[in-house]
This record gives C-alpha cells, sequence and structure tokens, in this order.
C-alpha cells in the first residue's frame, strides 16, 4: 500500500478512535472506508503490530483513552448531574454528546458548552408544552447549572477591584435615586430552573446524602443569581420580583424603572398575587445583594 | 548553528503546577526551583487559575507547556491560540513555550489526545514549516516534546529520533526530552532507549520531563499517575550525562498526592544525576517487566494516557 497523504491518514484515525463501538466497527465505518477502504482484518497495512500487540490492540488504545479522557472532564465538569442521571446512564449520554459534538476547542473548558442543549434535544417528544416538568427536565436544569457554574468560576469578576458597598449605595441622596443606575459584576449570571437544582448541586459537592429521587425532582419554579465571589461561585435564591428587578437592573435600567418593570412583569404571571415590597424590604434586598458583590458602581443619569 | 539550549536557562528543578496544589504553593515556602503550567487552563481564565498563577510567576520561574498546538495536523494553524499564548508568556514572561510532536486533531475537531505523526519525509516537511512559521508568530525558539506512542504507522520510514534530530537542526527548535515517554515509547516499539537518547542532539534538549507510567505487560501507557520508576531514573541519569545540567521537570497528573510527595520526588533528581557508583548504563532494550499488580487485560480504568487537563470549579 502507497503511503497515505497525512491529511487522508488523520481523517481516518480519528474517524477510528472516535467510534464508540471499537477499532474493528469504527475501521468499517463509511468514515473512515472513505478515506482508506481497507478490508476487514487488514489493518496492519497502516499499523504495524508489535510482537505483543495486534495492530487492532495498539489502535484500541488511542480509541479507548479518547473516550475515558473526555468522559473523565464531563464527569468533572458536571458532578452532580453524575450522580442525579447515575455514572451508567451518565456516560452512555456523555458518548451520544460527544458523538454529536466533538470538541472543536483548544481547550477543555469549553467541552461540555452544548452539553445542556443536547440533553434537551435528546429527550423524549412531550405532548403538551405545558406538562409538568419531569426527570428530563431536572437532568436538563442540573446540567445548565452546572455549566453556568463553570464560566462563571473562569470568566471575568472583580476580585481585583472595588466592589460598591452598602455604605455607598447609603449616601445617595434621596431626590438622587430616580437618575441611579447600577452597573452589575461581570460575574453576575441570572437564571430561571424549574427545580431548586442548586440544592441538589450542593450536597453532591458537600458529599452530603442526597435526598430521595422523587423528593429531589419534585419541581418548583426557582430563580436563581450566580455570582463569584473570592474566585468562589456564590449562588442566591431569588422570588420571581427579585429576579425580574436584577434583571431590569442587569440590563442598564434606572433602579426606579427596573422596580416598576419587575412589578409589572411579575404581576401578570400566574401564580400567588404579588407582595409589593416596601422601602425598608428593598433597603434589606439591596444591602444583601452589595454583600453578595453583585454590583461594581453607581451610575447618575447626568451627572 | 544555533546556541546550545537555545538560548533558554538551566532553570534546576521543577514540578508541573496542578489545581490541588495551590494552596501549598501560595501558603508556603518550597524547594522547587520553577514551575510549568498547562496553557490552555490559562490562557482564557479570568478567574482563579489566572489569579493564582499571576501570583506564583512572581516567586517562582514559569514555563509554559501546551497540549494543543498541534504542530503535526494537517489542518491550518490556529493562530487565535498562538497570539493567546504569546499573550500570556508576556505577561508571566515564561521562559520558554513547549507542547508535543503530535496532531491532536483535524477537520477542526479536537481529540485532546497527543496523537501520533506518521514518521517519515512527507510529515517531516509539514511539521518543519510550521514550526518555521509558529516561531516566527511567537519571535522564539518553540520547545517539542517526543510524545509517548502505541503505534506504528507502516508507512513511517524514518526514527523517532531522526526525526527530531532532522526537525531541530532544520528549523533550530529545542527538545523537551520526556525520558518517560523515551522508556514508554521504547518498550512499546521494541527499540533501545540508550540508543534514542544517544543520537538525539544533546545541545538542542532544553528541558527533560519526569513522570511515572503503568506498565500493563503487551505496553505501557503514560499515566502519569505515581512516582519515576527506577529504569526512568536510570535513563534520566544517562540522558543527564550528555547534556551536562538541564531544567528538569516531574509530572504527576492523575492520583495527585499532597505537594511535598510531589517535592520529594522531584528533589530525588539531585542525586540522581551525580555520578553513577557502580558500572556504566547498559544499553539494550528494556526487559519486559511484570504488568502492574492492578492491571488486567486492556486499559484499566484509571489508565489514560495524558493529557487530562481540567480545572475544577470551586462553588457553593
Amino acid at each position: 500500500m502507497n503511503a497515505p497523504p497525512l491529511d487522508v491518514l488523520q481523517r481516518w484515525m480519528l474517524a477510528v478512535i472516535q467510534n464508540p463501538q471499537g477499532v474493528e466497527p469504527g475501521l468499517a465505518t463509511p468514515r473512515a472506508q472513505q478515506e482508506i477502504p481497507l478490508p476487514p482484518g487488514h489493518l496492519e497495512q497502516v499499523i504495524l503490530p508489535s510482537s505483543l500487540q495486534s495492530s487492532v490492540q495498539r489502535l484500541q488504545v488511542y480509541q479507548q483513552a479518547y473516550f475515558a479522557r473526555l468522559l473523565e472532564c464531563l464527569q468533572a465538569e458536571f458532578p452532580a448531574l453524575c450522580v442525579a442521571a447515575g455514572e451508567e446512564a451518565f456516560r452512555a449520554f456523555a458518548r451520544d454528546y460527544l458523538q454529536a459534538f466533538p470538541s472543536r476547542s483548544y481547550t477543555l473548558t469549553r467541552l461540555g458548552d452544548r452539553f445542556p442543549e443536547f440533553l434537551a434535544s435528546s429527550r423524549p417528544v412531550q405532548h403538551s408544552a405545558s406538562a409538568t416538568p419531569d426527570w428530563t427536565d431536572f437532568l436538563v436544569d442540573l446540567a445548565r447549572l452546572e455549566r453556568c457554574y463553570n464560566q462563571v468560576f473562569d470568566g471575568p469578576g472583580e476580585e481585583q477591584t472595588a466592589r460598591l458597598t452598602g455604605e455607598a449605595l447609603q449616601e445617595i441622596a434621596s431626590d438622587q435615586w430616580p437618575l441611579v443606575r447600577l452597573q452589575t459584576s461581570q460575574a453576575l449570571r441570572l437564571e430561571q430552573f424549574h427545580f431548586p437544582v442548586h440544592r441538589f448541586a450542593t450536597a453532591v459537592r458537600k458529599q452530603q446524602i442526597v435526598k430521595s429521587r422523587e423528593e429531589a425532582i419534585r419541581p418548583q419554579p426557582t430563580w436563581l443569581c450566580i455570582s463569584r465571589a473570592n474566585f468562589i461561585v456564590r449562588r442566591r435564591e431569588l422570588t420571581s420580583l427579585q429576579f425580574a428587578l436584577l434583571s431590569a437592573i442587569q440590563r442598564g435600567e434606572r433602579l426606579i424603572d427596573a422596580l416598576a418593570i419587575a412589578i409589572e412583569t411579575t404581576s401578570e404571571a400566574p401564580g400567588s398575587p404579588l407582595d409589593i415590597p416596601d422601602s425598608a424590604r428593598l433597603t434589606e434586598w439591596f444591602r444583601d445583594w452589595t454583600s453578595l458583590g453583585l454590583f461594581t458602581e453607581i451610575r447618575l443619569d447626568g451627572i | 548553528m544555533s546556541r546550545p539550549r537555545r538560548g533558554y536557562p538551566d532553570l534546576g528543578l521543577g514540578v508541573g503546577l496542578r489545581t490541588p496544589h495551590y494552596p501549598h504553593l501560595l501558603g508556603q515556602a518550597t524547594r522547587i526551583e520553577w514551575l510549568e503550567i498547562i496553557s490552555e487552563n490559562y490562557i482564557d481564565s479570568q478567574g482563579r487559575p489566572r489569579w493564582v498563577l499571576d501570583q506564583l510567576a512572581e516567586r517562582y520561574p514559569i514555563v509554559m507547556h501546551g497540549v494543543s498546538l498541534s504542530i503535526g495536523s494537517h489542518d491550518p494553524l490556529d493562530f487565535d491560540y498562538l497570539h493567546k499564548l504569546k499573550t500570556l508568556a508576556s505577561a508571566v514572561q515564561a521562559h520558554w513555550i513547549s507542547d508535543h510532536l503530535c496532531w491532536t486533531g483535524v477537520a477542526g475537531i479536537n481529540s485532546h489526545d497527543l496523537l501520533p505523526v506518521p514518521l517519515n519525509e512527507q510529515t517531516l516537511q509539514h511539521v518543519i514549516a510550521r514550526v518555521h512559521t509558529v516561531q516566527d508568530f511567537l519571535e522564539r525558539p518553540l520547545v517539542l516534546e517526543n510524545p509517548s506512542s502505541y503505534v506504528t504507522f507502516a508507512c513511517s520510514t524514518l526514527t523517532e529520533w531522526e526525526f527530531l534530530t532532522r526537525l531541530t537542526e532544520e528549523t533550530g527548535c529545542g527538545l523537551l526530552l520526556d525520558v518517560n515517554n523515551v522508556f514508554v515509547s521504547s518498550v512499546n516499539h521494541e527499540f533501545d532507549p540508550h540508543e534514542y537518547i544517544t543520537h538525539i542532539p544533546a545541545d538542542a534538549i532544553v528541558q527533560f520531563h519526569l513522570a511515572g507510567h503503568t506498565h500493563l505487560g503487551t505496553h505501557v501507557i503514560d499515566t502519569h499517575d505515581g512516582p519515576v520508576v527506577d529504569q526512568v531514573w536510570e535513563l534520566y541519569r544517562f540522558a543527564s550525562q550528555r547534556t551536562r545540567g538541564v531544567s528538569t521537570l516531574l509530572e504527576w497528573d492523575a492520583h495527585i498526592p499532597p505537594f511535598p510527595v510531589v517535592e520529594a520526588e522531584i528533589l530525588k533528581a539531585r542525586n540522581t544525576v551525580k555520578p553513577p557508583r557502580h558500572t556504566a548504563v547498559g544499553r539494550q532494550v528494556p526487559a519486559r517487566p511484570a504488568a502492574d499488580s492492578c492491571a488486567e487485560s486492556g486499559i484499566k480504568s484509571s489508565a489514560v494516557p495524558q493529557p487530562v487537563v481540567l480545572e475544577t470549579v470551586d462553588a457553593e
């Protein structure tokens, strides 16, 4: 056999080692055959055997390592999802994911980028859009949360710059409040889930005994603010009104407008009657959010 | 003729920077003399990994070791990636930038493995051209490591040492001689590791790597999951006699022990490079030791060839 061109040899080898069924099934795939059309039992034409290993066994080292390495990375990125799904199911999902979305980045930190999306697209068909969130939704929520943690962990933050303090907020004169906008932290993420998956994720990280599956997956609309302080990812449960308020502030609305938008959007949502906060409760909220480092700067319109 | 070590200094004994050791390295003085980072874990980081690196760069010389350059791939070079390497190297004053003689993917896909290139004239010319391009871009000699490998291509016509020698002669790049990889490949490809080291141009060697491996009886996997074995220490001694002092680094990437264990392991290199007390090192294909007691046929679950490099999240 003539030496195959480098690009042909590389595409062929990748096609074989990316096949989860093994080297021999990989060799027989159209993807591999298109590059180097090897009849069964002729791998020695491309890969030489050693005195102790056949050509197939030698290539198998790379085929097995491909999945072992990347599954290990996905398990490290989605530890709670792995516990929830069970290791066997997780590895099956992950293997399918790697087939559908092989890494196209130089960094492993991007490996799980599309895993939540993949899980969502792999779910059985739902007959009704308003169906009660189920086990698949729980897994997708968990995947989204853990992906978010990763992005916040290694993304931009303000650990090395001064953040806004509660005192700075208190110094704003009352007549200036209508003009105030707050710059939010670059690390801030506001996310909505069908389940309180953050509690499950924390229990797994702390190696606590996870409650029964039935209890863990009881649907409960959940709004979270995820941020970072001292390089540790923090999360805080929010009410729907707090979520809407912070979302509006993050979009750059003035505080006074943000509150009006939040009240309007939240009051339109079905559920319990809206509990409009008084100034004391609002002060308490902002004190808490400031202590979490959610704001970096005060901006006053026209000043 | 290029200068010995490509102008790069002997930094002494170092270790690969790994996440579990951040607190120890930030909080205590150590006896190691430099740190090697996995470049991909830091070039995009805006969080704790990068902050830790910045702190440690003030205390230790830093070397950048990459796993995604893919110098042997047929795919175009990724200049965005190269730009990030160059920017980080400047920021942390990296002494040099290294990667592997390998390809990691093709057609835009990254396997995140260090896949072997066929060792022939076609590949050599391809890699030479790419090394020139990378060195021009980075404005410094690139340093390339011999990988562990597990297959021999039928179309290979050169030995790895012939390939690397020609590559260094043509491009002026430096070599990161991974002594453990020489041993691993010598078992897998049944050659004499001493012959390999004898033929590698000693003045091109910028750095040594040491690591542990897993012997499975029929082949050896480069797992970086334990101490350096005696046969590798012996090869290191042999290689050191040829180079007379080169930066040496220990990689420990799986089952990572507390930092003092890693530190003690690399400090053994000091005694190892002293003149041997008895006969000269023999030259032969390594004897086939028994498989590691925990290894079974096939790859045991933990025997994943390096690299596996991922920062893990610290979250509530």
